[in-house]
């Protein structure tokens, strides 16, 4: 399988570990990764100031991979919403759907509708399939309790296709299994980041993230697992922040699931981008980083 | 290029009004008489707490026809985008599109916004990304930018696809494409 990697804005200019981790592991377990020439902003960001904004610049995206012939991977669910909500209404919507045209032919596009959108999740969980994924584990991460941080975007709004249940996902789980590692239900799992605004209310942003981390810490997982460069950064690059926010002592390990994979898989953690996690990811075992 | 370009296209306020009417009239028939005031929506609020965000009173404001204070206030800008509302609405309405709807209007008739959020406009409009790619800290607190990686060159658009999508993307702000 052949897919056009889409990577949106965060993770190519700071989340590096997700894209090192994701380029490693997915050629492993069958599916090439072509990237998609000439990419921008899905536009999600700037849903706040112009909705035509995002919409255009979504559709300009999808356009570039029908121009490849390729289908698409967007690792980040906020691209991944933004991506499948424009193939939505412009499915539905043909006069919209000309309008958009009209302006992508000024950029030499055309937005035809042939094009398939898949995440991190769904691609490891529906389409390489966890029995492929168990076979191709050499290490088993055993003894490792990991709480599973989805991400707003991810999972929400069910009117639009998700990934998984927007009120009771349970792949991630299931993909951490997988691995060895054990995973359940937490009552904050569902809770928000805060990464939204980061920007303009960053005391508010920080008590949000600081407060997930102090529930899972205390019901005692050794450690959390996104497929979210935004909650990611928030988890993880800024956890001592989120500490000092909210007061608390946090030692939590947060790590990207494609790193758990990686190492899982024999993967040289350095390669999965292991030395630019912030948290104290030492703590798990099974996590060797050069000192 | 800039955001003020983007400001000061601003609409007359009639116009924007239509146009806030027409995103509640989007979002289900008639809005008016479909909010009843449950408070489904503000109970599972991301932003009730900490940022005193009512997405149920938002409801109550807009359909009663206080556009102008709920466009000039500074809660609108706290919605986590967290999209519970819109999941949990027994309604099916969405008072995370309302805001985001409330949020455009604010921009559009010229108000101040934070200068986080215009940035990234901003470097849109002139790179293709809300940022270019960062020197980040690794776990020993040493610089790192992208090229130490070990990661191709990171994906962009020639300088002269980013000229054209400029000047479009300065036609479609002032479109409705929704
Ligand atoms: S949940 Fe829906 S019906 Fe209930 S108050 Fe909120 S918007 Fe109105
Ligand atoms: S999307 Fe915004 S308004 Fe809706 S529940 Fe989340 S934070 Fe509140």
């Amino acid at each position: 399988m052949e897919l056009g990697l889409y990577l949106g804005c965060l993770i190519p200019t700071e989340q590096y570990a997700y894209e090192l981790s994701i380029r490693e592991v997915f050629p492993k377990l069958g599916v090439e990764l072509k990237d998609i020439q000439g990419p921008t902003c899905c536009g999600a960001p700037l849903r706040n100031i112009n909705m035509s904004l995002t919409m255009y610049l979504s559709a300009r995206n999808l356009a570039l991979a029908e121009k490849q012939d390729l289908d698409i991977l967007a690792p980040c669910p906020y691209c991944h919403q933004a991506l499948t909500r424009t193939m939505a209404v412009l499915d539905e919507n043909q006069e919209l759907r000309e309008k958009v045209n009209s302006h992508l032919a000024d950029e030499d596009m055309r937005y035809q509708g042939n094009v398939k959108l898949y995440h991190v999740l769904d691609l490891l969980h529906d389409v390489v399939g966890v029995e492929k994924i168990k076979e191709e584990v050499e290490k088993p991460l055993e003894g490792t309790n990991i709480a599973a941080h989805y991400g707003c975007h991810l999972i929400r709004p069910n009117g639009l296709e998700r990934p998984d249940d927007s009120e009771d996902p349970q792949k991630m789980e299931s993909l951490l299994r997988a691995i060895g590692m054990d995973s359940e239900d937490y009552v904050e799992k569902l809770d928000c980041c805060g990464a939204h605004v980061m920007v303009n209310e960053p005391e508010s942003a920080l008590t949000k993230t600081g407060q997930k981390l102090e529930a899972v810490q205390e019901r005692g997982f050794h450690g959390m697992a996104t497929m979210c460069p935004w909650g990611q950064r928030m988890f993880d690059s800024k956890q001592e922040d989120a500490a000092a926010t909210v007061g608390a002592s946090l030692e939590l390990p947060v790590l990207y699931y494609t790193q758990l994979l990686g190492i899982a898989m024999g993967i040289s953690p350095s390669d999965l981008g292991i030395e630019l996690n912030l948290s104290p990811i030492h703590k798990i075992e099974h996590l060797e980083v050069e000192e | 290029m800039s955001i003020t370009d983007l400001t000061s296209m601003a609409k007359p306020e009639e116009e924007a009004k239509e146009d806030i009417n027409e995103v509640l009239n989007g979002l289900k028939e008639d809005v008016p008489s479909f909010c009843y005031q449950c408070g489904k929506c503000t109970s599972g609020c991301e932003a009730f707490i900490l940022l005193e965000l009512e997405p149920s009173k938002v409801m109550a404001l807009a359909k009663s026809g206080f556009i102008e204070e709920l466009k000039d206030s500074d809660v609108i800008w706290t919605c986590l985008t967290c999209l519970k509302c819109k999941e949990r609405c027994p309604q099916d309405l969405a008072p995370v599109d309302v805001l985001f709807a409330l949020k455009n209007l604010s921009v559009s008739s010229g108000k101040q916004i934070d200068s986080g959020i215009s940035n990234m406009l901003q470097s849109v409009l002139s790179s293709g990304m809300i940022q270019k790619p960062k020197e980040v800290r690794d776990h020993k607190n040493e610089g790192v930018n992208r090229e130490d990686t070990g990661l191709p060159e990171c994906p962009k658009p020639s300088q002269e696809e980013l000229a054209k999508l400029q000047q479009t993307l300065m036609k479609v702000a002032q479109e409705k494409l929704r």
